[in-house]
């Protein structure tokens, strides 16, 4: 009978992915296949209202653009400093959380509330704190020096405030998966082990990290993912300065499109950012499976 | 006897400097709240002792500079907006790929997850190209339209893992009893995937909450910009009046910090079935 109920209904059942469908082409699909893809290879400007074919040539413009480089080479930087620091930061966090110790969800809740404030408003506080406390920290230690540092006036301390920031809204989301991850880690291996002399430091090189590696793999994909979608924080932190050595690739399409109207040039680099994140994602989760332990 | 002091010290020493570390995280919101309500004097003096009168004067000034009270009317019609379609459409589409057989069904499902592999970032341009034709500039539901599209990949997914475990007999037995299919899918099927509903909704409402890219792009008219907007605007115009700053920051804040204290349990448990999932 289900069999044949479930029949009779398959088109009511098609018809429930249509809405879903559409919103999908709306918003992804259309922009992406038959805007972004095709605008690439125009010559194209909104303001100057010209619109001319001229095939791969903004690709090769795009080789030699120092702009786009250095955005380029800037998310990579900061795409491996937050990367690295975060996962680093939430695993400490979550594998003191998950020893017997008080209070474990209050300080749970208190690490990860940073993750649900929008980028704007974190880039804000971080702007504040930077230009309004730290100077004061400084100075009331004696490190007049350091109070003195001028923090969105040079490119590598600029660096340092949007890293700053991104690590203190990202590293609670993956703290909460690195916690999930080590309570399924089964206690009676653990106890094996600490039978057999690992402990401490060595419990956690050996058998932790191991036993985590699909954690680990989740949590690089969702972090790298993360960092080549990083948008809101530069923005409102240096808006890409100083003389736009703070810019991501995304604030450096944003500015092409934005401001200088280059729509068909900032397509194409649209479609060089669309292809990186694919190959990261894809070779980042080859490079992670095989070394997952199996059990 | 010795090692159950140990580990008890332990218990005390590893809690404390844990908690003390999240207490540091936190330093950061507690600052700017606190500081909301001083004068610009008073933050100038001592960032760190506490407000010696309730200043209020800040969130009135603020209010009146960000047009507050019409930009959060804009950001909740949109976030509002934005979860119920967002919910009714994943909903549907997952109920139908969780019935349809073979093929089709993997099929559907790769296609939506397989989107989430599109950032918002490589089509804005396009989007506001579009936005303008399709003359969805400046309005609610343009905006609403491009959130539930990028929000359906995330939908669908969790909608389609959860309604797994709904047993079909239930199903078979609604219909024996002359529900049609209409019927199971909104009075049986939906009241059982209310968790999944509850955090769904939560999480599109705190992320169209957060959003500024898209508002930035599609909406210019003033009486119509959200918060984010509003307050990166007020940011590049009174660059040193922090006072008011943070006291904008803080009433734009407020909305998420009573949704994180109801529903952190929806928040975390979403946000780690989408990540573990993808």
């Amino acid at each position: 009978m289900s069999s044949a109920f479930y029949k009779k209904n398959t088109r009511f059942y098609l018809a429930l992915l249509i809405p879903a469908f559409c919103l999908y082409c709306l918003a992804l699909i259309g922009p992406l296949f038959f805007g972004t893809v095709p605008s690439s290879f125009y010559d194209w400007n909104i303001i100057k209202a010209k619109r001319n074919f001229t095939g791969f040539e903004n690709f090769a413009e795009l080789i030699h653009d120092k702009q786009f480089l250095t955005s380029l080479f800037f998310t990579l930087k900061l795409g491996v400093v937050t990367v690295t620091l975060n996962n680093i930061i939430a695993f400490a966090i979550s594998y003191f959380l998950n020893e017997n110790v008080f209070a474990k969800g209050f300080t749970r809740s208190m690490f990860f509330m940073p993750n649900t404030i929008g980028g704007i408003m974190v880039a804000f506080i971080w702007c504040f704190l930077f230009t309004n406390v730290l100077p004061k920290i400084f100075s009331a230690a004696g490190l007049e020096s350091m109070a003195s540092i001028s923090w969105f006036g040079s490119g590598s301390m600029a660096f340092i405030t949007i890293v700053a920031a991104a690590v203190w809204t990202g590293s609670g989301f993956l703290m909460v998966l690195y916690l999930a991850g080590l309570q399924n880690i089964s206690a009676d291996i653990l106890e094996a082990g600490e039978i057999d002399g690992c402990t401490g430091f060595k419990k956690v090189i050996l058998l932790q990290l191991p036993l985590l590696m699909p954690t680990i793999t989740i949590n690089l994909f969702v972090s790298i993912a993360g960092a080549f979608k990083s948008f809101d924080i530069p923005y409102a932190m240096t808006g890409g300065g100083p003389a736009g050595v703070t810019n991501t690739i995304a604030l450096n399409i944003y500015k092409d499109a934005f401001s200088t109207y280059n729509m068909g040039y900032a397509c194409a680099k649209s479609v060089v950012l669309f292809f990186i994140v694919m190959a990261i994602t894809c070779i980042q989760l080859r490079f992670t499976r095989k070394k997952e332990v199996q059990l | 006897m010795k090692a159950m002091g140990k580990r008890k010290r332990r218990y005390w020493i590893q809690g404390t400097l844990v908690f003390l570390a999240g207490i540091l995280f936190m330093m950061p919101v507690f600052l700017i709240v606190m500081n909301a309500f001083k004068s610009n004097r008073e933050i100038m003096l001592s960032f760190l002792s506490f407000p010696k009168t309730l200043y209020l004067h800040n969130f009135q000034e603020a209010m009146r500079l960000m047009n507050f009270w019409v930009s959060f009317r804009n950001t909740a019609v949109i976030a509002v907006g934005t979860v119920f379609l967002s919910v009714i459409v994943s909903y549907m589409a997952a109920y139908g790929i969780s019935h349809l057989r073979g093929k089709f069904s993997d099929g559907f499902y790769l296609f939506f997850v397989l989107g989430q592999l599109v950032s918002i970032h490589t089509v804005m341009v396009y989007i506001s190209v579009m936005a303008t034709k399709f003359h969805m500039n400046n309005t609610f539901w343009g905006l609403i339209l491009i959130h539930g599209g990028f929000n359906s990949a995330f939908g669908v997914m969790t909608y389609t893992g959860f309604l797994k475990s709904v047993p079909r007999e239930l199903e078979e037995a609604a219909a024996i009893d002359g529900c049609n299919a209409f019927q199971i899918m909104t009075r049986i099927v939906l009241p059982l995937v209310k968790p999944t509903t509850m955090t769904v909704s939560v999480l599109y409402f705190l992320w169209s909450w957060n959003e500024f890219l898209l508002p930035s792009i599609m909406i210019g008219d003033s009486g119509l910009r959200p918060l984010t907007v509003n307050l990166n605007m007020f940011k590049n115009t009174s660059g040193t009046e922090w006072n008011y700053l943070i006291a904008g920051l803080t009433l734009t804040l407020i909305p998420i910090f009573i949704i994180y204290i109801l529903a952190q349990k929806y928040i975390t448990s979403g946000m780690m079935s989408g990540a573990v999932k993808s």
